[in-house]
């Protein structure tokens, strides 16, 4: 019921929009398929798969660890600790239903997060730090940075509509999913006014929402 | 639920663009403290509310796939290749545990009777010689694996130890052939005592106090001759920092113990 009223109603009105992102993106089944025949090695102990998969995916995934934690070091013991969560639970994969990238991202970003908490824990020091390098991601008139590379159908469609958005709307929606922080967090690290924070925010999620609904 | 709860669902429910506005902030993690906790329990009880929710959640989580890469130290794929091993060495021994009759685990003296009953019926082929994998330095990862290959084809070894320091990064490798009564310890660490000092390896007995196995000297590989007796049960090796030419066995070490690590029977 619930697919049928909110994805049923979204895909007929864009079709050119659709074709596009079919067209741009050729390859990402291919990829999928190979990345899932590796996770389902992987959960059965096969441990050439698992270096396989790191050799695909290590490059990305550091990519986005080093994004929520900011500091190399960090970023590698996230990874690190990611690819044994891997190792551990790759028979969980397919009932997560998610497409295979998706799903290495989720256990990425979350074990980088508790990295990054950790680490706030320990010492005020280094978020402070970490504010710093935080005001220098703003330059405000960067292109769009993202990277589509062994990106799932879905995450294809929100570089889409992220790139319809202000650099500046788009590096704080990022952050704020990335860091899981709330408009104050993002106010106080970014060095902006709250209710700059609280508009950006605001509209690009109103522009997201309406640019998704062509790709449901 | 109250009736507020039920209200505000129909009102949402009424409301899609208000939801998709909801789930959106939601998912996001900007949906914070009170309006959060309503949001969450509305999910529960309304599946329109929980659908918008998960597909919110699953569209976000896709900024996940779209970082720009980056490359990590080779060193990365070295420790997480570590892990593992060590976490399928676990497995292997809980599983060799848990074949064997009437396991008592009481320390390592018998947990040695075991793994030897073990080996005997024929329940493992592995080469159980690392119980501390974790927390190696990365370059030295390779060197050891590279070693236990080697212990592995030369089946006079049958003790095996791998020492750590106190940061439990692997030290010192030791090896004992109780044919030729020889133990061999191979340095795998940067540590070096000064000129003035010896390094002292002993035997931790369970009971008694520590017994000397000798001194060792400045070489990376060096050998010692003990006998079958001397190693056999022990559970743990140590190795202390002495004045040069090491201290008498019966005063037990003076300086401070740098490395330890339980001693092993290597599986057959």
């Amino acid at each position: 019921m619930a697919r049928l009223v909110w994805w049923g109603t979204a895909r007929a009105p864009a079709p050119e929009q659709a074709d596009t992102f079919a067209h741009n993106n050729p390859m990402s089944e291919d990829a999928d398929a190979r990345l899932m025949a590796l996770i389902d090695r992987i959960a059965l102990r096969d441990e050439a798969a698992l270096k396989a998969l790191y050799d695909l995916t290590s490059g990305k995934l550091y990519g986005l660890a080093l994004r929520v934690v900011g500091k190399n070091e960090w970023a590698e013991d996230a990874l690190q600790e990611s690819f044994l969560q891997i190792w551990r639970s790759a028979g969980d994969y397919r009932a997560s239903l998610s497409p295979p990238m998706a799903w290495l991202g989720l256990i990425v970003r979350s074990r980088a997060l508790d990295s990054l908490r950790r680490r706030q824990a320990d010492g005020t020091h280094q978020t402070h730090e970490l504010d710093e390098q935080m005001a220098e991601t703003l330059p405000g008139d960067a292109p769009n940075p993202m990277d589509v590379s062994l990106a799932s159908q879905q995450a294809w469609a929100l570089h889409q509509c992220l790139g319809k958005l202000e650099n500046q709307q788009r590096e704080v929606v990022s952050l704020a999913y990335l860091r899981d922080l709330s408009h104050s967090e993002l106010a106080t690290q970014l060095r902006l006014p709250l209710g700059t924070v609280k508009t950006w925010i605001r509209r690009g999620l109103d522009q997201l929402r309406s640019c998704m609904a062509h790709f449901a | 639920m109250p009736a507020g709860g039920g209200a505000t669902a129909m009102n949402l429910l009424k409301n899609p663009e208000r939801l998709d506005r909801l789930a959106s902030a939601y998912a996001l993690g900007t949906l914070r403290g009170g309006a959060r906790r309503r949001f969450e329990t509305l999910a529960r009880e309304q599946a329109p509310v929980r659908a918008a929710a998960l597909i919110w959640q699953s569209r976000v989580a896709s900024l996940n796939e779209l970082q720009r890469a980056d490359e990590p130290a080779p060193a990365v794929w070295t420790r997480i290749d570590n892990l593992v091993r060590a976490d399928r060495e676990q497995q292997t021994m809980a599983a060799a545990r848990a074949a064997s009759p009437a396991p008592k685990p009481t320390g390592w003296l018998r947990s040695l009777a075991l793994w030897r009953g073990a080996t005997a019926a024929g329940a493992l082929a592995t080469v159980l010689a690392v119980v501390t994998a974790v927390g190696l330095r990365d370059q030295l990862g390779s060197e050891i694996g590279a070693l236990q290959a080697q212990l592995a084809a030369q089946p006079q070894i049958e003790y095996v130890a791998v020492l750590n320091d106190a940061q439990a990064s692997a030290s010192m490798l030791v090896t004992f052939d109780p044919k030729n009564g020889r133990l061999t310890l191979q340095r795998v660490g940067g540590f070096q005592e000064a000129a003035d000092k010896s390094l002292q390896l002993w035997a931790l007995p369970p009971s008694g106090g520590p017994r000397s196995l000798g001194v060792l000297g400045q070489d990376r590989l060096l050998q010692l001759a003990a006998d079958e007796p001397d190693v056999r049960e022990v559970p743990t090796l140590a190795i202390s920092l002495e004045p040069k030419g090491g201290v008498p066995s019966e005063r037990g070490p003076t300086g401070p113990v740098l490395f330890t690590g339980a001693l092993i029977q290597k599986m057959i």
